[in-house]
């Protein structure tokens, strides 16, 4: 064969092996790698699993213990840790009967030796633990004694037998009908940190942290079913039983979810989000949703396109979206390259539905997927973040969505109501600001409420503010980078003010602590505006009348601003200061005593001043005080009354019905 | 007697507008606030003024700021005793009905002369004649209405079962949808029967009520092609002038002062042709009843 032939066959022999290979190489050390064969029994509604665990000892601590969670132990019964923190869970499982109740078995668990040793059966060593409360019907984290202990570098590979006992949804998972929506369904390794094993129980408000690894899976359901999960879809084959089992792959990843109903539809593309990065994005949608298709696809992609800007290319090469089933409960939610959305089948453009949630459980993606924070202890280092991510993403592609109201299911929008990014969390935190601090492990929370307003809200904003602080340009700079050098590790608070304090030139801890590690609010005003005619002298001075007002050419206004912090968070902040003539001052207060004057003496009267007149306290719990006119628009409540005034009229009117 | 109707109705409504407008200005102050409600909506003081709002302030959102008020108010009618309305607007809207239960009697009698010359006096006095009767069949229209209300919680019961097993929320939706349908139509259908009650009563000077409504009931069924159709009629032609209202409304910027005026002269309109249909229905159905009797 010709030489250059050759040359050229090879060539693309070892190109083809490369990208194979290449696709597998991971991203990270793999922690924990579970190769995982399951059965689903759509009959009994049961998983019955064979996992194998190769985990590595990635620390300076030897340990003779491996810690699991088995989170569906938490649906068992209503003595969990879980239901008896939820009492909407509780209200939930009142209603369930017998065969609705989950759990996940181990059968059998035993540390593989090599091919010269038998292995061991781990059982009789078994524990269930209750780390976080003591409570003795929580089986949610076991643990088993090692017969010696695994050193620094060291690997331990342990095959566990399980059966998983799918329950009627719950939390984000469960059986609804012939709709299936797998997560946390296996027994799932903790995390071993400074010689101590991290596996909390499940709670009411807490989600997941474990190690960063492969998953090698191959789920076999009924033919008929289609199914979607985390990582790529490398084939199946068909069995005899008229089932089919499914291969799936992802590395450097820690968690894995799936999805399988018979009624699901499928959509590919292949979405190139920076020229040469090209990610397959699967759609899987409900029947009745077939219409939003277009715009599940785009929110995906506007989610890849911009989160791949904003904080490092998306590394993975797949994206699957899951449109929930109704009563699946499984809207909502977030696991390694999958995550399912939520819409309603009839929407409008403007109403970020699905837009809004599809675009933050994809952020989650990064903040959580290759960000690994421990949901546990810093829940706000995640759905604070992706909350942040979230509206950046949303208000870039989209612009500012507009109010809208259901009436008899019917969304109807308003045009003339935009939603200000500004906007996003800031009641919820006016709400709950003293309830709790921001960093928190998330069951420690007062209420839910409070969990949420903090994890989501709080940190959001704390985020916006810090961006607006640090400007723009640097905190993109800054975001990007912390996101980066923290994908596939587990960072804490620490770690990203580190980051913070490298790119602001100075330790802002005065600024973060006050915000992650306080409970006030945030709140500056412009209390008072004066302008005062200088007194002239006139009367008798030393026997000599005087009456310089009558002599004077010009008037001075002696103007003055009072601003006052009304809450307990100094930052420090601008004030603006307009006069009449049209000249515009921007005063800078360092906002650590109460209050603080300005006073001018000038050809003008001051007609306006504002506090923060940029927005950049984004934490301010109240806006209108930031501003005061002399002159105030009365225009306003007497618009806003009129309007207000035929609602009135008009509901009295429809209610003689009920008279004459 | 159109104007007296519209009057009692702005008057009855400004007794709670003026505490409103006193809590807008104080929580929009001197805030430069007041300048973006002017030229639109300032989302972020309607949140701040929302959570810490109380009594009727609750009741001031973006949605009653234009087509919202109308699909507002018929949410509240059809989901009367679920929707949170504040208990002073229920008490006003409870006032109201009296008022107006007690100003229908007018409103017939001058209806039914020949030539119907409208004086004050002879308003009141009628009014007055047929108080207690209107009264009573007002207790007798209750009675049914709290029974639709009961059948509407039985519905929606029925509507949840379903949607607890439903595959997807199309089926709920829609017969939820059909179920407010229907509940309003057997509101607008006991309201009808009442009207016939009333002009009998006063075409009449029927005193037996309860004999009253059985025979209006009798009435509408013996001819319930006619008084279906009249009454749909006009309701057709209260759903136009809505629409014209709410796209007028719609169509005009209210950032000035002169603006404002014309909105408000605009939304007055309204309220009047409102009032003014349902006197045009009182006069319809009085004259179908008699050529019909």
């Amino acid at each position: 064969m010709n030489k250059k032939l050759w040359v050229w066959t090879l060539t693309i022999i070892l190109s083809g092996s490369l990208y194979l290979h290449a696709a597998d190489v991971p991203f990270c050390k793999q922690i924990a790698n579970y190769s995982i064969d399951i059965l689903l029994d759509t009959q009994q509604r049961v998983i019955f699993g064979e996992e194998l665990v190769t985990w590595t000892n990635d620390t300076a601590y030897a340990t003779d213990e491996l810690w699991f969670h088995l989170y569906w132990n938490a649906f068992q019964n209503n003595m969990s840790t879980y239901l008896t923190e939820s009492s909407r869970g509780r209200s939930r499982t009142a209603r369930f009967e017998r065969d609705d109740w989950g759990y996940c078995r181990i059968e059998k668990i035993d540390l593989v030796q090599d091919e010269n040793f038998e292995d061991i059966d781990l059982k009789p060593d078994m524990e269930f633990r209750s780390p976080d409360d003591g409570n003795p019907f929580d089986r949610t984290v076991f643990m088993v004694n090692l017969p010696q202990e695994i050193q620094p570098g060291q690997s331990i590979t342990v095959r566990i037998f399980f059966k998983s006992k799918v329950p009627r949804p719950i939390s984000r998972t469960g059986v609804y009908k012939d709709n299936y929506f797998i997560a946390q369904w296996f027994p799932k390794m903790g995390v071993f940190q400074n010689g101590q094993w991290n596996c909390h129980q499940y709670h009411a408000s807490s989600e997941y942290f474990a190690d960063y690894g492969t998953y090698d899976v191959r789920i076999t359901v009924p033919s008929q079913f289609v199914i979607g999960a985390t990582g790529e879809h490398r084939g199946q084959t068909a069995n005899e039983d008229r089932t089919i089992t499914h291969f799936f792959y992802q590395h450097s990843v820690h968690d894995f979810a799936w999805t399988a109903s018979p009624r699901l539809l499928e959509y590919k593309e292949d979405y190139e989000f920076i020229p040469g990065k090209t990610t397959e994005i699967t759609l899987l949608l409900q029947p009745e949703h077939k219409k939003l298709k277009d715009r599940y696809m785009n929110a995906v992609k506007n989610a890849i396109k911009y989160s791949s800007i904003f904080y490092g290319d998306y590394p993975y090469t797949t994206a699957t979206c899951v449109d929930p089933g109704y009563n699946s409960r499984s809207g909502g939610m977030e696991y390694p390259t999958f995550f399912t959305g939520g819409a309603y089948f009839l929407t409008r453009r403007g109403i970020p539905s699905p837009e809004g949630v599809t675009i933050h459980e994809f952020g989650h993606g990064y903040f959580y997927g290759l960000v690994g924070n421990n949901e546990f202890e810093n829940p706000w280092m995640d759905e604070g973040f992706t909350s942040f991510l979230d509206t950046e993403v949303y208000y870039a592609a989209y612009g500012e969505p507009v109010f809208s109201k259901s009436y008899f299911g019917i969304p109807v929008t308003f045009k003339g109501v935009k939603i200000p990014i500004e906007s996003d969390g800031i009641s919820r935190h006016r709400q709950t600001y003293n309830m709790d601090q921001l960093q928190r492990y998330s069951w420690e929370f007062m209420e839910d409420e409070s969990y949420g307003a903090n994890s989501y809200s709080k940190a959001e904003l704390m985020l916006r503010t810090l961006k607006r602080f640090l400007g723009k340009d640097l905190f993109a700079a800054m975001i990007k980078d912390y996101s980066m050098r923290w994908w596939f590790k587990h960072p804490k608070p620490k770690d990203f003010y580190d980051v913070v304090n490298e790119y602001a030139g100075e330790d802002m801890s005065w600024f973060l602590d006050q915000l992650v590690y306080g409970s006030e609010k945030l709140d500056y005003a412009i209390s008072d505006i004066s302008n005062t005619r200088p007194t002239h002298p006139k009367g008798l001075f030393d026997g000599e009348y005087r009456d310089n007002g009558k002599n004077s050419k010009q008037d001075i206004f002696e103007s003055e601003v009072l601003v006052r912090r009304l809450g307990e968070v100094k930052i420090p902040v601008e004030v603006q200061i307009v006069f009449k003539n049209g000249e515009t001052i921007v005063e800078n207060w360092d906002g650590l005593y109460r209050w603080k004057k300005f006073k001018f003496n000038r050809p003008s009267p001051i007609v306006k001043a504002v506090v923060d007149p940029e927005y950049k306290l984004v934490l301010d719990i109240n806006r209108t005080n930031n501003s005061r006119k002399v002159k105030p628009n009365r225009l306003a409540p007497l618009k806003d009354v009129s309007s207000w005034l035929l609602w009135l009229q008009h509901f009295l009117e429809l209610f003689t019905l009920f008279g004459g | 007697m159109v104007i007296l109707l519209f009057v009692f109705n702005l008057l009855f409504s400004l007794i709670l507008a003026v505490p409103m407008y006193t809590s807008l200005e104080e929580s929009i102050g001197r805030s430069e606030v007041g300048d973006r409600m002017v030229e639109g909506f300032d989302y972020i003081w309607w949140e701040e003024f929302r959570d810490q709002s109380r009594g009727i302030e609750t009741t001031f959102s973006p949605s009653i700021l234009g087509k919202g008020a109308v699909l507002d108010n018929f949410v509240h009618l059809i989901h009367f005793g679920e929707t949170s309305l504040p208990r002073v607007i229920l008490v006003f809207g409870a006032l109201y009905i009296l008022l107006h239960t007690f100003l229908s009697g007018g409103i017939i009698s001058v209806l039914s002369k020949d030539s119907p010359l409208f004086s004050i006096k002879g308003f009141f006095s009628a009014a007055g004649k047929f108080a207690s009767r209107f009264f009573l069949l007002m207790i007798l229209s209750w009675i049914l209405f709290f029974s639709v209300i009961a059948f509407r919680y039985f519905l929606y019961t029925l509507v949840n079962n379903v949607s607890d097993t439903a595959r997807s929320e199309i089926i709920p939706f829609y017969l939820s949808l059909i179920s407010s349908i229907f509940v309003y139509v057997l509101f607008l259908f006991i309201q009808m029967v009442f009207d016939y009650a009333r002009i009998k009563t006063v075409f009449e000077d029927s005193r037996n009520v309860l004999q009253t409504t059985k025979d209006a009931f009798v009435f509408v069924f013996k001819n319930i092609g006619s008084t279906m159709g009249l009454f749909y009629l006009l309701l057709l032609t209260n759903l136009a002038l809505t629409i014209v209202y709410i796209i007028l409304k719609e169509i005009i910027p209210q950032s000035s002062a002169v603006c404002i005026a014309v909105v408000f002269v605009i939304q007055q309109m309204f309220i009047c042709s409102f009032i003014w249909i349902r006197c045009w229905l009182y006069s319809s159905q009085l004259e179908l009843y008699k050529y019909l009797k």
